[in-house]
């Protein structure tokens, strides 16, 4: 799965990755990558100004490390950045919950008449 | 944001699609030149924004460019260059990519002229109303259309800064909630000429002013700091619009 659908989650999706730690870049191009078993390819060019500017708003913070013979930068979640992940992930759980019960209404729970 | 479309398909060994990538490596001497290298050298001269942020930027994209090409390496990509040239292909287009780079020098930008129309003009401010001050207590030799004028010039300042200190929050904590709009960083170089226009002014005015009043040195060390500000400002909201326009 590429393309407008992956960014339109793109934001949650870095936040989500850094959930255990600090990563750099690249480790969290492979992060989303694993995770999604392949599925999501993220353009990876996309996901550095992305980074940037959740960087801008307060969501991650970063810092130039050393890792292995190159200095990298790593990005953190910040307090603001794990509550904004939790804000999307029940956004998700909603959306996804709406969509399951009309498209499948078979397996939706039943409302109480 | 980026561009759309459909891309070529992407099988395990396409190989080399994009530029020069796997023909550069006869030379003997230096490393050849992979597609990696060509790739940021192509970013580089197709963004514009303040310098440090923008080698910040393209220095990450260098590290995560070598990374994916080490793992392509890893992965069985037959030789350095078709790593390279694989890393860049997942990276995407310069057009593909670009103005979302762009995007983020531009707001860099707007963010660094902003900080000084909202922290410089503000000082300058108190210092006229110094010199206004103790041109008054010294008998009040500035002439009243030096008044009327540095009174307009104040109200004007002063709703820059407003908009200033806006644009700043607009593109920080705020964006979280709400898009930055996409026109921000325009009116923020606006802003920024506006500020640099009304300082000029000032700055003439109060040399004028020196020249008329009795405490002449505290209007011409005002003048002088009006002046420094001007110059620095206008050269940053210049930036500015350039970066406004190319990230449109």
């Amino acid at each position: 799965m590429r393309g407008d659908p992956v960014r339109g989650h793109l934001d949650g999706l870095l936040l989500a990755a850094l959930e255990d730690g600090p990563l750099h870049g690249y480790a969290i191009i492979t992060a989303v990558q694993q995770r999604s078993a392949g599925t999501l390819e993220l353009r990876t060019g996309t996901v550095y100004p992305a980074l940037n500017r959740l960087e801008r708003a307060g969501l991650l913070r970063s810092s130039w490390e050393s890792v292995g013979e190159r200095r990298r930068r790593c990005y953190a979640l910040t307090d603001a950045g794990r509550r904004a992940l939790a804000d999307e992930r029940t956004a998700w759980r909603e959306f996804t919950s709406a969509i399951g019960s009309v498209l499948d209404p078979a397996r939706a729970p039943r409302p109480a008449t | 944001m980026t561009a759309r479309g459909p891309r070529a398909p992407r099988g395990p060994d396409s190989g080399a699609d994009s530029g020069a990538a796997g023909a550069s490596g006869a030379a003997p001497g230096p490393p050849a030149r992979t597609a990696v290298d060509d790739h940021l050298a192509a970013l580089d001269a197709a963004l514009s924004g303040p310098a440090r942020a923008k080698s910040r930027m393209l220095a990450e994209v260098r590290d995560g460019l070598a990374d994916a090409a080490a793992a392509h390496t890893d992965a069985g990509a037959p030789t350095r260059a078709d790593a390279a040239a694989r890393a860049v292909r997942d990276f995407g287009t310069v057009e593909e990519v670009g103005p979302a780079f762009q995007r983020e020098l531009t707001i860099v930008q707007a963010r660094q002229t902003a900080r000084i129309v909202a922290l410089i003009v503000p000082f300058l401010m108190a210092c006229w109303y110094l010199v206004g001050v103790t041109a008054d207590d010294a008998g009040g030799r500035l002439p009243a259309p030096v008044h009327v004028l540095a009174a307009n010039l104040g109200g004007l300042a002063a709703l820059a800064a407003l908009l200033a200190a806006g644009s700043l929050a607009a593109t920080g904590a705020v964006s979280r909630r709400l898009a930055t709009p996409r026109r921000l960083p325009l009116v923020v170089a606006w802003t920024g000429t506006t500020a640099a226009v009304a300082l000029a002014v000032s700055a003439l005015t109060l040399s004028a002013g020196a020249v008329l009043a009795q405490d002449w040195p505290v209007s011409a060390l005002a003048g002088a700091l009006t002046l420094v500000a001007h110059t620095r400002l206008a050269a940053s909201a210049r930036a500015c619009r350039r970066c406004a326009l190319l990230a449109r």
